[in-house]
């Protein structure tokens, strides 16, 4: 079902944990929030799941306006990332729960355990307690007693970060097909923008408390909103180089390029993500720098140089072998140049 | 088409009464506690202030309450039944005033060095409280036992509970320190040492006026053999004091034992083995990592322990119904047998004097112990 | 595994220990010498009172005898006069069914409230507080000096209270939270049984409730709840919170929350609580002797009146104290760990 935030703020005393925040899942959709910690997403999250009060603002599933009701009567279901199994109850009747509260009889809650039991691979397990199960068990129990209802949207607050990084990777499609399968809108909670890459349909980025962009994945990697998502986004991060911008040319203390915009600007902020660069020999390329560092990193070299004040980080060949010190040229497209106001942060081309 | 309209209807009903449960669930589920303790604490407490400012008169079949003001509490403290309360008390001798002026000296130092090192006038109020009804104890005990007039019921209570809570404490740390040594059948003395906890305090009382019988206890062949045969520990103040202060003591030392044991038990075993590496020897262990990890809890219990060694009856009740004359009987006593004998007005203000003095004790305690050994939490 | 022989001096390996899990023979003896000697201590008078209540009048008076068959025949008369010809079975029944009735109300009462003071989050205004308190105290200054009629004084105090709370409450900012009110359920527990009783035992005549088991259950209820409280927050504190929320998303009440997956999950906590209670009520002797009299007499109180003018009758009593001690023995037996435990989390973060 639908679920709409409409300018939600949350305080605890003081403090503003989440400013205005303005946000439209469609029925069906995956939407990450992602952010550092200390950003509001959780807070976001708890608050759609009802756990939270609201401060001001409105919370709406579907066309119902949920703001004051109880976490009960929202018909929601949320993964905790502790998983918060019971640990006094079985699989079974940690699945059942959800049904076991609402008085469903006791054969149709058989069949239905059984059956989504079967879906996450759990029905060899149904007796065991969860402190018998390994993490990726536990995760899918959890998984398997959010589905059981078929609630109008599952809430899952970081539910992979409890999980080595390769059952992580594992579960991560596996969650990405049973969303796709049972069409339930989710609401997914992470800090890890690897997750919100490969989930989302969309991601939305929060810092502070305030929504800063909300795109498809690809949109938000392509054409980051500011410069807050530009540095967020991408691992390693943009490169940045302040600088102004006269008639669309860049100019730095070191550095004096072109770029696809026209504009004139006092004070801006140029960035290249380190993959969009390469490394040339010393005034061949659009900047000439020395070698800071070299980190080979398996199939490629990461090469940070030093350019005027700026350091710029460039994806090079796994062959790069070239000593610290040295002197250096990096160039790029034109095109892949990311611009930003300094002042205000916003992207400007 | 208008049964399902009633269905629905019925439908929201609960649906709003379950709602309505869940809103105010928190008041719901506090409710009966606060009820229970208004009817069981509250309400006695003020019926009880009532009753001490009066005087109860039984009337042909009836009663009838005269209001009296504090001449309950006047009597007590300065009047006719002043020798029951605080002793007889007689003028101190130059030895008596050395040792309160001391006394008032050290109390003054430790006052003092509150107002310079941490100012605070709530600080500073409560300290003065604490400390004038220490001044007063100790003068009422300098005026009494050096003297040699007789203690009244506030200084046997202060006894037993002054006495029977540290002795509790040493023994149950001395046997918790033992018990936690790798020794064989270490659960075995844990759960014997429990066992005194569970006998009721009355039985305790009689058990050890059994055991204490001077002619046909167990213990009679050895009084018999050391020549005192005929002497009889109830006949002497102290001697009687001594024995409920055993029956106290090996009554309660399993509570602190079993507690002192646990928290002996969970002391951070990592800081034990660095300092075994730096070579500490086993005191220096105990005084720098085995201490400061138990004293919060040590100071809890001992907290516990004060709370209920002022209600102490039973075991001067049973074992000395109060004597030789006034010698052990303790301030609940007291109220019991003012209340025996129709003064009820003098029994409540008794209970209160109590009520202030364990109050003052307990919350004294919290601020100056209990606080500071939790001062690194 | 085979030991290097120990090459150390006499007197150091007298004192300290080869290896870190073994103790040296002289601080091994001196720790079992001290530890039988308090065995003794704890079991001699228990073991006593076993010896005496299998002696008649005879055996008692004809100096100390200590052990059965070799000093004196053990007889059953004491055992068969005291539970066959003497009440003692309608005592032993009251206090079973008193002690455990009140344990339990006051652990479910007790344990609901400090549930409900550690999650949910209360605002009560500070001036309806001292407007209550002093409705209270003018109810019953009214009642007992001016001879009022109870139910209109405390009418007329309701619509007072009503009033109050929809008019000048609203203005004042200042409240109690939980803290206080958690401070205030435990302070009780400071306040000595005696200052209560009286009052209670006019509340209880009033009602024509003296002497029943009513009267006591409710009392020890009342009393014992502030210890409840006491112990229990800290288990509640320590669920993970996660559990609870998960539990209300799932779309369970509170009380379902607190029924279903807090309960279980402090259940050795419980047990701890459950232990002292019993004990505590189990022996209690001052309320029991105001508030009852032949028909709810528990056991302590019959115990004390084993005093008779004759002098105590030390071989009846035997019986009564070796019958009271035997079930609680067993219990705690069991029970044990989980007391030590519970006292400990309890204490710790008191």
């Amino acid at each position: 079902m639908r679920v709409r935030l409409d300018n939600i703020h949350k305080a605890f005393g003081h403090v503003q944990v989440v400013k205005g925040l303005d946000l439209e899942v469609a029925d069906g959709e995956f939407l990450v929030l992602l952010g550092a910690s200390g950003s509001g997403k959780t807070t976001a999250l708890r608050m759609i799941a009802g756990l939270e009060s609201v401060t001001s603002g409105r919370v709406l599933i579907g066309d119902r306006d949920v703001t004051d009701v109880l976490p009960k009567y929202r018909d929601v279901a949320m993964v905790f990332q502790s998983y918060a199994l019971y640990p006094h109850m079985t699989v079974f009747a940690n699945i059942a729960y959800p049904l076991t509260v609402r008085k469903t009889p006791k054969a149709e809650i058989e069949a239905q355990v059984k059956e989504v039991a079967r879906q996450v691979q759990l029905d060899t397990l149904l007796d065991r307690f969860p402190k018998q199960l390994s993490g990726g068990q536990r995760q899918r129990v959890a998984l398997a007693r959010a589905m059981i209802r078929r609630p109008a949207a599952f809430l899952m607050d970081e539910p992979l970060s409890n999980l080595d990084a390769k059952l992580r990777g594992y579960m991560r499609a596996e969650l990405k097909h049973m969303q796709h399968q049972l069409g339930i809108t989710t609401i997914y909670v992470t800090h890890d923008q690897i997750e919100a890459m490969t989930l989302a349909h969309r991601v939305a980025l929060l810092e502070k408390g305030v929504l800063q962009q909300l795109d498809t994945p690809a949109n938000i990697y392509n054409r980051p909103a500011n410069l807050f998502v530009a540095g967020f986004i991408g691992s390693p991060p943009m490169n940045f180089i302040d600088g102004s911008l006269s008639a669309g040319r860049f100019t730095a203390p070191d550095s004096d390029f072109g770029t696809l915009s026209t504009i004139t600007r006092a004070s801006v902020v140029a960035g290249v993500r380190p993959e969009d660069g390469r490394v040339t020999e010393p005034h061949a390329g659009k900047l000439t720098g020395t070698i800071y560092a070299t980190e080979l990193m398996g199939d490629h070299t990461l090469v940070t140089c030093r350019i005027g004040g700026a350091t710029v980080t460039v994806k090079a060949d796994k062959a790069f072998n070239r000593q610290d010190g040295a002197a250096i040229g990096v160039d790029f497209a034109e095109s892949a140049v990311h611009l930003f106001d300094k002042a205000t942060g916003e992207r400007i081309n | 088409m208008s049964a399902s309209a009633a269905n629905a209807a019925a439908a929201s009903v609960r649906e709003t009464r379950g709602e309505w449960m869940d809103r105010n669930s928190g008041r719901i589920m506090v409710l009966p506690a606060v009820i229970i303790l208004l009817a069981f604490a509250i309400f006695p407490l003020i019926i009880s202030t009532y009753l001490s400012l009066s005087r109860f008169a039984l009337a042909g079949g009836s009663f009838k309450l005269t209001f009296i003001g504090l001449y309950n509490f006047r009597r007590l403290l300065v009047g006719a039944q002043q020798y029951h309360f605080l002793g007889t008390l007689k003028p101190l001798d130059t030895a008596g005033w050395i040792a309160f002026a001391v006394f008032l000296a050290l109390v003054l130092y430790w006052l003092f060095r509150f107002v310079v090192r941490e100012f605070s006038v709530f600080g500073l109020l409560g300290r003065l409280i604490s400390a004038s009804l220490a001044c007063g104890v100790v003068l009422a005990a300098l005026a009494t036992t050096v003297t040699g007039g007789y203690e009244g019921t506030l200084l046997t209570t202060c006894f037993y509970v002054l006495f029977g809570v540290t002795l509790q404490f040493a023994l149950g740390l001395g046997l918790a320190l033992l018990c936690a040594q790798p020794i064989r059948a270490r659960n075995w003395f844990r759960v014997v040492f429990f066992v005194p906890l569970m006998v009721t305090p009355v039985g305790v009382a009689y058990m050890f006026r059994m055991l204490a019988d001077m002619q046909k206890g167990p213990f009679a062949p050895l009084s018999h053999a050391l020549g005192f045969s005929e002497w009889s520990w109830a006949t002497q103040a102290w001697s009687a004091r001594l024995m409920v202060l055993i029956g106290d003591t090996w009554q309660w030392t399993p509570f602190m034992f079993i507690v002192l044991l646990a928290a002996v038990e969970n002391q951070p075993r990592e800081q034990l083995e660095a300092a075994r590496m730096d070579g500490a020897g086993a005191w220096q262990i105990f005084r720098d990592i085995t201490w400061p990890s138990i004293a919060p809890i040590g100071a809890t219990v001992v907290l516990i322990r004060l709370i209920e060694a002022f209600k102490i009856i039973d075991m001067p009740n049973v074992l000395t119904a109060g004597g030789p004359g006034l010698a052990t009987e303790s301030l609940t006593l007291h109220s019991f047998i003012a209340w025996r004998t129709q003064d009820l007005g003098g029994s409540a203000a008794v209970g209160y004097l109590l009520l202030f003095v364990s109050t003052i004790c307990c919350v004294s305690f919290f601020n100056y112990v209990v606080r500071w050994t939790r001062r690194y939490q | 595994m085979s030991h290097s022989p120990d090459t150390r001096p006499l007197l150091t390996r007298l004192f300290e220990p080869a290896r870190l899990d073994s103790m040296a023979p002289i601080p091994k003896i001196a720790t079992y010498a001290a530890l039988f000697f308090w065995t003794l201590v704890v079991v001699f008078p228990l073991y006593w009172v076993l010896v005496t209540s299998l002696k008649v009048e005879v055996d008692v008076d004809s100096g100390p005898f200590y052990v059965p068959f070799l000093d004196f025949m053990p007889k059953l008369d004491a055992w068969d006069f005291m539970l066959l010809q003497n009440n003692t079975l309608g005592p032993y029944l009251n206090s079973i069914f008193v002690s455990l009735t009140s344990t339990l109300l006051a652990l479910l009462i007790g344990a609901l409230a400090s549930y409900a003071l550690v999650r949910i989050r209360f605002q009560v205004k500070l001036a309806a507080v001292l407007t209550f308190v002093l409705l209270v105290v003018g109810v019953i200054v009214a009642v007992a000096a001016f001879d009022a009629p109870w139910q209109l004084a405390v009418a007329v105090a309701a619509a007072l209270f009503a009033l109050a709370l929809s008019t000048f409450v609203k203005r004042f900012r200042a409240a109690v939270g939980n803290n206080d009110i958690e401070f205030w359920m435990i302070s009780n527990r400071i306040m000595p049984p005696i200052v209560a009783v009286l009052p209670i035992y006019v509340m209880f005549q009033h009602l024509h409730m003296l002497d029943t088991q009513f009267a006591l259950i409710a009392t020890y209820t009342g009393v014992n709840l502030p210890i409840v409280v006491w112990l229990t927050r800290d288990f509640f504190a320590g669920i993970p919170l996660d559990l609870e929320e998960s539990a209300e998303i799932d779309g369970a009440s509170k009380f379902r929350v607190f029924f279903t997956i807090a309960l279980p999950l402090v259940r050795s906590g419980l047990a701890a609580t459950f232990m002292l209670v019993l004990i505590l009520t189990w022996n209690e002797f001052l309320l029991a002797l105001f508030l009852t009299n032949a028909n709810a007499q528990t056991m302590p109180v019959l115990v004390a009146a084993q005093n008779t003018t004759r002098g105590p009758q030390w071989w009846y009593m035997s019986v009564l104290i070796v019958i009271m001690i035997a079930p609680v023995i067993v219990i705690a037996g069991f029970l044990q760990k989980h007391i030590a435990r519970g006292l400990l989390v309890g204490a710790v973060k008191g």
